[in-house]
């Protein structure tokens, strides 16, 4: 199941490589031995791979996910509520007997459904319902993941400080809170004044006021490319691309980290060895906790 | 003209990081990216390995990579609450150098995903 995504124009491969036409012990016959729906608000060229198509009104995401979840428990749904979605209750229920009946069902969810209206909790209502099937079979639950090594940031995040994204270390250790340490709301608030960003372009993707503050504060960029980003920062590195020139690893959506086989020699240092010498340089100036650590503070 | 051919190359373009591209490059660009599919191939022909952009730029002037470094590190010390952001068109091991100068930092550090 593919929700508010659009796999056949974002990630061309994702039903050949992965998802549909791939045979295999427990469903020889490939595609045929799958159903595929797709969930969204218009159809899409990946409307053309699916079984069946539903298409619900925007923004009721997060209705539609309640209801599917009340339909499971087998609790009355409201008419009025259901003729809200744009779908009709025999679509409902047919999804549900469908996933129920599945061996093994997988939800992939796209910005189409965690970047409308109810953001966070629509991903939250999607992960409740692909946990709450497991009572009837197996059923898992992946975001489509963009930029190439987005998922290894996660993965990178949780190994070192055991959070994927949104960190502080203000306080000496890493805490978390997204809304509050995320960075669009981070730079909209004004909080921060000094900001490093590499392997991303915010100039070129963010809302405007966040950019307008990346402008006032000093803003370093490490980027292959002189970027919309770069033009607004005090500094700019460029660096050797990840793959194409820089060795290393990426971590596939469903996080399985694989080794990258650079073709070219790049004139540029990598992102690594950059991030490594601001580091080493940061580490000889004072330490920004007077001396002796967080604890000294604690007992004065 | 031979090219020489990398079996199994990873693209980073997208999540998938699919692993079983063929290129084919000589010493400046990849002149052909077998099974990627249409973004995987713009990806892979429309980076060289010319000296395109300068080293380095600061307040929009050129400079030396060990002048930005040196710059970088002083406004990220300066700072009371510097920000590590995105951590996505790169590679595991330059995340894990970030995270650990986000902890030095006693700053905030954040991805894509909270996008």
């Amino acid at each position: 199941m593919y929700w508010g995504g659009n796999p056949a124009e974002c990630h061309p491969r994702h039903f050949t490589k992965y998802t549909l036409m791939q045979k295999s012990k427990f469903l020889p016959r490939g595609r045929k031995d799958r159903t595929m729906i797709l969930v969204d608000i218009r159809e899409t060229k990946s409307g053309g791979a699916a079984d069946i198509f539903l298409q619900i009104r925007p923004g009721k995401d997060f209705e539609v996910l309640t209801i599917l979840r009340a339909i499971l428990k087998g609790q009355h749904v409201n008419e009025s509520a259901i003729a809200e979605t744009g779908l009709t209750l025999e679509q409902l229920t047919d999804f549900i007997d469908r996933a129920k009946k599945a061996k093994f069902g997988c939800m992939f969810f796209g910005m189409g459904l965690s970047m409308t209206r109810g953001k966070h909790m629509n991903s939250a209502a999607l992960l409740t319902l692909a946990a709450e099937l497991n009572a009837f079979t197996k059923f898992v639950a992946m975001p489509m993941r963009g930029h190439g090594n987005v998922t290894g940031a996660d993965v990178i995040m949780r190994w070192q400080t055991g959070f994927p994204f949104g960190i502080t270390f203000n306080r000496g250790y890493p805490r978390y809170n997204p809304g509050e340490f995320s960075t669009v709301d981070v730079l909209v608030r004004g909080d921060t004044d000094a900001a490093l960003i590499l392997g991303a372009d915010p100039g070129a993707t963010m809302p405007q006021p966040a950019i307008d503050h990346l402008a006032r504060i000093p803003t370093i960029v490490l980027d292959p490319k002189v970027t919309h980003t770069s033009r607004l920062a005090r500094v700019h590195i460029t660096t050797s691309v990840a793959g194409i020139s820089a060795p290393g690893t990426a971590y596939r959506m469903d996080e399985i980290p694989l080794p990258l086989k650079p073709a070219l020699k790049s004139p540029y240092p990598t992102d690594q060895e950059v991030v490594r010498r601001i580091n080493e340089a940061v580490a000889r100036k004072s330490h920004w906790i007077p001396d002796g650590g967080p604890m000294t503070i604690l007992q004065r | 003209m031979s090219l020489n051919v990398i079996n199994n190359a990873t693209c980073t373009f997208c999540g998938c990081v699919c692993d079983d591209i063929q290129l084919h490059f000589d010493e400046t660009r990849i002149h052909e990216a077998k099974k990627a599919c249409v973004l995987g191939k713009a990806w892979f022909l429309n980076h060289t390995a010319d000296h395109e952009y300068p080293d380095a730029l600061i307040d929009g002037h050129e400079a030396t990579v060990d002048e930005a470094i040196e710059a970088a590190a002083t406004f990220l010390h300066d700072a009371h609450m510097p920000l590590i952001y995105g951590l996505s068109n790169t590679t595991c091991e330059a995340q894990r150098e970030a995270v650990s100068l986000a902890d030095r930092l006693g700053g905030l550090l954040d991805s894509h995903t909270s996008l």
